[in-house]
């Protein structure tokens, strides 16, 4: 006959090793998963080991690289190139429309910019191509009372930029990424692009920009998210 | 034989006893609200999910993308006739929302999801477009109140049950300890969760 407390010390020796056992091998996978995700971050080891050449760190706090734009949403635009007018307006003295074939012969330059998203992702060296935002403003004769920039986009959405900022040289409107045209998730035909703030800040499906006098916090602004958006403060919320 | 006068004691005191019960009637809101808030329920919440892993997927949208050639060269100043080449070639049935040529040698072919931008010379179509996640797309835009208007008011009365159903579930069961046992430290649990996130964060 067993003995019964013999009985239940070998099951609970038993439990116990498969405890111990479980217990290993969930410790391993974990510890495998947490390996392959640093070693899949080596993006953001590197970034962040490199400065920029104003100074800055290159990639900012809190961001984690990846290696291609990610969908972030957004009510559509119409997506022809066909039908595409910016409307140049506000504080200027000759407002005017520009279509895409009058964008194309601008002076239009290809350039890479490194892009931050609020929800933490960044994208170095991003290539785009279109035409600076300061020179969409000379020719509209900017006004001296011009203080801040509103990107105007579809169905009324708005980001607004300070007006240094606004006019930066690697301020775009544009139409093509990464020799692409651009794809309708990241704002086909024309948005802008300002690499040095948050990425909402980069209106997409863009109609118009407008230049004012008084601040005009836009669409993200006034459901919460920072003014102003620099990414190397961790501007994110208001 | 005289029925007995409604002033007779026994029946009094029956009637002196019958106290108003509150607590089926909080049931029966709790119950009612419950039922009308599920399509909404499933709505926000699943909306919610989606819309929270925004930076991981797109939760409107699937996109594609490919690239073929079609027999080139392609007629030049007759854009229409070049597109229908293309559209054949590609094995798509669709009129184009609009047929343009930005500069010489190049087309672009706008459909409803999808643009086709086309080198004239080569035959070399790229075509890039989104797919519609039709019930997730309508969840997010009803969650976002894309939309305005009277569903503002929807949205609120909706905000407002919630609250009733919050209230009304903590007293519409009387556990065996009142509000004091288990359902004390369920509420306070409930309650010091985002407490001590805040907390933990510093703040907003």
């Amino acid at each position: 006959m067993t003995d019964p407390k013999a009985s239940t010390s070998l099951a609970q020796s038993i439990a116990r090793r498969d405890f111990i056992r479980k217990a290993a091998s969930g410790t391993v996978i974990a510890a495998f998963g947490g390996g392959l995700y640093a070693l899949s971050d080596h993006l953001t080891s590197e970034a962040k080991a490199q400065t920029r050449a104003d100074g800055r760190a290159r990639i900012p706090p809190g961001q984690r690289v990846i290696s291609a734009l990610k969908p972030m949403g957004g009510q559509p635009g119409d997506p022809s190139r066909g039908n595409v007018k910016i409307k140049i307006h506000g504080e200027v003295d000759n407002p005017f429309e520009v279509d895409f074939r009058e964008l194309l012969a601008m002076d239009v330059v290809d350039t890479r910019a490194d892009v931050h998203c609020v929800t933490g992702w960044t994208m170095l060296d991003a290539r785009w191509k279109g035409v600076r935002v300061k020179d969409l403003a000379a020719k509209a004769g900017l006004k001296k009372t011009a203080r801040h920039v509103i990107f105007e986009a579809a169905h009324g959405y708005t980001a607004n930029v300070r007006l240094d900022e606004g006019l930066a040289d690697n301020v775009l409107v544009t139409w093509e990424h990464d020799g692409r045209p651009l794809r309708r998730p990241h704002g086909a035909p024309v948005r802008a692009l300002v690499p040095d703030l948050y990425f909402w800040k980069s209106s997409k499906w863009l109609t118009g920009i407008r230049f004012t006098r008084r601040d005009q916090p836009g669409y993200w602004e006034t459901r919460g998210y920072n003014n102003h958006a620099d990414p190397w403060k961790e501007e994110r919320y208001a | 034989m005289p029925e007995a006068a409604p002033s007779d004691p026994p029946a009094k005191s029956a009637k002196r006893k019958k106290k108003f019960k509150w607590r089926p009637w909080l049931r029966a809101l709790h119950r009612d609200l419950g039922y009308l808030a599920v399509g909404l329920t499933f709505v926000y919440a699943l909306s919610g999910l989606a819309v929270n892993h925004i930076a991981d997927w797109d939760p409107n949208f699937s996109n594609f993308e490919r690239e073929f050639v079609v027999e080139a060269p392609l007629p030049e100043g007759d854009e229409q006739a070049a597109a229908a080449i293309v559209l054949s070639a590609a094995g798509i049935d669709e009129t184009p929302l609009d047929v343009y040529s930005p500069a010489d040698g190049e087309l672009e072919i706008t459909l409803e999801t999808s643009t086709l931008f086309v080198a004239t010379e080569t035959g070399k179509v790229y075509e890039e477009g989104q797919k519609e996640r039709f019930a997730l797309r309508a969840a997010n835009w009803l969650h976002l109140n894309r939309g305005k208007k009277a569903w503002t008011w929807f949205a609120d009365g909706y905000a407002g049950a919630l609250i009733l159903l919050a209230v009304s579930g903590m007293f519409m069961i009387p556990g065996r300890k009142g509000l004091v046992g288990r359902g004390a430290v369920l509420v306070i649990a409930g309650i010091a969760i985002p407490l001590a996130y805040l907390a933990y964060v510093g703040g907003p």
